[in-house]
């Protein structure tokens, strides 16, 4: 009988697991520090060796396999979220089908940048607290607040312990007439406001966003909008591919659009010679 | 039973003579004072009912379940003390989340059951008490719809159909009758319904709610409260059906 | 000498099926000042009788707050419900840390009545000696729950616990269904009246009692002393008035033997075994 972990230990904080439970901690602290030597002889295998020799955690420290910006904004019936669905391992564009946006409960979307894997666990510790609503079935769920400030207590925590999840979040949802949108770092950095991107984006897509982002605009203009944020991202920003979904949170619900290209346009003089415009660059 | 002023009958880790422990059998007892539960597995799902007695008309109506689910897919009707029901429940929740976490998918209604049971089974062991409880379980997993019944001993078998508490005896002889294999779970509402009415004891106890639930293919394999018209109508034909007989 | 093997331990059923320290715990709740609670369709009141341990002591609290949306009213071990009322605060404080959002008092009274069950099924320790009336608003608007040693807990339209509560316990029954709509001002005027029948000597005064609401767009407070001396004013005006007519023959009298004598053995089983 082996006792379930707690995800959410109270000595540790949310999304940490517990010690004597983490495969990781639990060997790595208290067997890897007096290393285990196998007794035929040879080197013990350590994925992490650094730590082994009671050195700091290592490969915690580089990201793997990566998603680039996600834009997200605001519109009159809620919330819009769009980003490409490449999965980067390095600057090689290794998986070109990756859905980085995902439903939390019937109101909420998490769009994710950064590492998958990471994303994978957050979503897990997000789907425990969903079924842990389902099975109170009280009529209280998670709202896009609580879940917005659960992951920055998260993200925050992890980074505390060093060995942060390396993601960008963007939570958007619409919930009692309202619509909220947010976003967390990797370090717990966290803001919320009528338009938000991770990544490039927030330097090459808030600018248009900043520009022509209204509250009451139409679900039509929103995704305008949100395509020409695409499509300067995808100009400027090599790991990012010309596949692109679209989600929306309205009162009706989350829905996540199928996979479609945009149309783009590579001719442009500045294209063609990008230094000659800009004094002092080469 | 020769069992009281013997000695033998004070801890769960003392066997009488005859190789009983009778700590168990008293806990047997506490389940068999209770509520009535029913769980039929019909052809496209199971249905759980429970005779949840009210002590006070200042309850909040439909407070103090009795019917819990503990995954999307699973569900469990407890008979018996109900804040022991309730940790019953946690560790299934935990058993639940903790196979998902670690096989990445939902918990098959045989270890589910075999998971309880040993869990159960640790409290015959020591120097505790063991759980005052009966545990029906409905799970809709790969294998199809399935029902289970764990005992306060920590045995834990697959029914077609069962029942504890008070009324367990008057409610298997009901269940008996019916055609399982040929009834849906929409049928079987109709039928648990009917067998609580039956069975709860008017001159004992007074008041009563009926919880019904199910997990079948209506519910899209999800352990739910059966919805609220159904629920009504399987209330008002169980009691047209009490007064009928009645009559005769 | 065999009087009763099966009592002094929480690990060990009688041949019944009961297990007698629980219910011996529950007779702690009953030693107990009388507290009752009542809601409407707004708000939560809670109403206590307070005791003083001699002429020159204070009254003991038996009020607490656990956060802006909530607070409980203890009867038993004010000691146990101490320990209980820390761990209420906490759990609150952590979730409004964790999740910017009060947490809802329906999960914390399972949270708590878990604990409670826990302290009934191991050999090192005793059940809970303390009954708790827990006054809430949330999401899904006002609660009142009643957390028994027993790990048992219920939700309420109306309830009493304590000495001689089965009289405060009649008049509410008498009355709960006029509660959803009623005021504020209104719910505190049954919560003392209800109050006043479980009453040693009648006597009810801003300094022996005191009363707590919460409710929609109105956080957990505590009115007693001279807050609570309008309200009981206004009581005893009432009173007054109504003497001739109605609550006298309310109903102690048939209530009484509940509260004292019989041994715990003679009684019907109690609820909390039951289910």
């Amino acid at each position: 009988m082996i006792p379930a972990p707690q995800k959410h230990s109270y000595a540790l904080g949310p999304g940490v697991v517990a010690p004597a439970m983490h495969p990781e901690y639990g060997r790595a602290i208290q067997e890897l520090n007096n290393v285990n030597y196998p007794k035929a002889g040879g080197q013990p295998f350590v994925v992490d060796a650094g730590h082994g020799v009671g050195g700091p955690h290592q490969h915690t420290q580089y990201p793997y396999v990566t998603g680039t910006s996600v834009l997200a904004l605001k519109y009159k019936d809620g919330i819009m979220v769009a980003c490409d669905t490449l999965g980067s391992y390095g600057s090689t564009k290794r998986y070109k089908s990756m859905e980085r946006m995902k439903p939390v409960g019937k109101f909420t979307l998490i769009g994710a940048s950064g590492e998958y894997s990471d994303f994978h666990y957050i979503m897990k510790l997000l789907d425990e607290l969903t079924t842990d609503d389902y099975c109170h079935d009280d009529g209280q769920n998670l709202t896009p607040t609580e879940i917005y400030n659960y992951l920055t207590r998260v993200m925050y925590n992890r980074r505390n312990k060093f060995d942060p999840l390396w993601n960008s979040l963007v939570v958007g949802g619409f919930h009692n007439g309202e619509s909220f949108l947010g976003t967390v770092g990797m370090v717990g950095t966290c803001y919320t406001d009528s338009h938000v991107a991770t990544g490039f984006g927030a330097h090459l897509a808030r600018p248009l966003f900043r520009e022509k982002q209204y509250d009451d605009m139409s679900e039509d203009e929103a995704r305008a909008l949100l395509e020409d944020g695409l499509r300067v991202c995808y100009y400027r920003d090599k790991n990012s591919i010309n596949k692109f979904q679209i989600a929306k949170v309205t009162a009706e619900g989350s829905t996540i659009s199928e996979p479609y290209a945009l149309i783009t346009e590579w001719g442009y003089e500045a294209f063609v010679n990008p230094a000659a415009a800009a004094v002092g660059t080469w | 039973m020769s069992s009281i002023g013997t000695g033998y009958d004070l801890t769960t880790t003392t066997f009488s003579p005859d190789g009983k422990i009778f700590q168990v059998d008293y806990a047997q007892k506490a389940i068999d004072n209770s509520g009535t539960a029913i769980g039929i597995r019909c052809k496209d799902g199971v249905v759980l009912g429970v005779e949840k007695l009210v002590i006070s008309k200042m309850l909040v109506e439909g407070s103090n379940r009795r019917i819990f689910s503990c995954d999307l897919h699973a569900g469990i009707a407890t008979s018996g003390l109900a804040a022991d029901g309730r940790q019953i429940v946690n560790r299934a929740r935990a058993e639940a989340a903790n196979f998902k976490n670690f096989f990445g998918d939902a918990i098959p209604g045989e270890v589910l059951c075999d998971r309880i049971a040993s869990y159960k089974h640790l409290f015959t062991l020591y120097g505790t008490r063991p759980y005052g409880v009966g545990t029906l379980l409905a799970v809709y997993d790969e294998e199809g719809p399935q029902l289970y019944q764990i005992e306060a001993s920590g045995v834990g078998m697959r029914y077609f159909g069962t029942a504890v508490g008070k009324g367990r005896q008057g409610a298997k002889t009901e269940i008996e009758r019916l055609k399982l294999s040929e009834m849906t779970c929409r049928e079987g509402v109709l039928a648990v319904a009917k067998i609580i009415y039956q069975v709860h004891d008017d001159a004992k106890d007074k008041a009563f709610e009926l919880e019904l639930s199910w997990v079948c293919d209506e519910s899209q394999r999800r352990h739910e409260r059966v919805p609220a018209d159904l629920h009504a109508t399987a209330e008002t034909a169980a009691k047209a059906a009490l007064e009928d007989d009645d009559d005769d | 000498m065999f009087r009763n093997q099966y009592d002094t331990d929480c690990v060990t059923w009688s041949p019944a099926g009961r297990i007698h320290q629980i219910e011996y715990a529950m007779e702690a709740v009953k030693q107990g000042s009388a507290a009752v609670g009542l809601k409407s369709k707004k708000y939560v009141v809670l109403a206590t009788l307070k005791r003083a341990a001699s002429e020159l002591s204070a009254y003991q609290r038996k009020v607490f707050k656990i956060d802006d949306h909530m607070g409980i009213a203890i009867s038993g071990l004010t000691a146990d419900g101490r320990v209980l009322s820390r761990y209420m605060r906490r759990e609150c404080i952590n979730h409004s840390f964790v999740y910017d959002s009060p947490l809802s008092v329906g999960r914390l009274v399972l949270q708590v009545a878990d604990k409670a069950q826990v302290c009934t099924q191991r050999s090192w320790k005793r059940p809970y000696g303390v009954g708790l009336l827990v006054g809430g608003y949330d999401k899904t608007g006002p609660h009142l729950y009643y957390n028994c040693p027993s790990g048992n807990y219920y939700e309420y339209k109306a309830h009493a616990m304590g000495a001689r509560s089965q009289a405060a316990k009649t008049y509410l029954e008498r009355k709960f269904e006029t509660f959803d709509d009623a005021t504020l001002e209104e719910l505190i005027k049954h919560a003392l009246f209800s109050l006043k029948e479980s009453c040693t000597d009648g006597e009810l005064n801003s300094k022996n009692c005191s009363v707590s609401v919460v409710g929609l767009d109105t956080p957990f407070d505590i009115l007693e002393g001279d807050t609570l001396k309008p309200h009981i004013d206004a009581l005893d005006a009432e009173d007054a008035g109504a003497m001739e007519t109605d609550t006298a023959p309310a109903a102690p009298a048939a209530d009484a033997p509940t509260d004292e004598a019989a041994p715990p053995e003679a009684e019907e089983p109690p609820a909390a075994m039951e289910s």
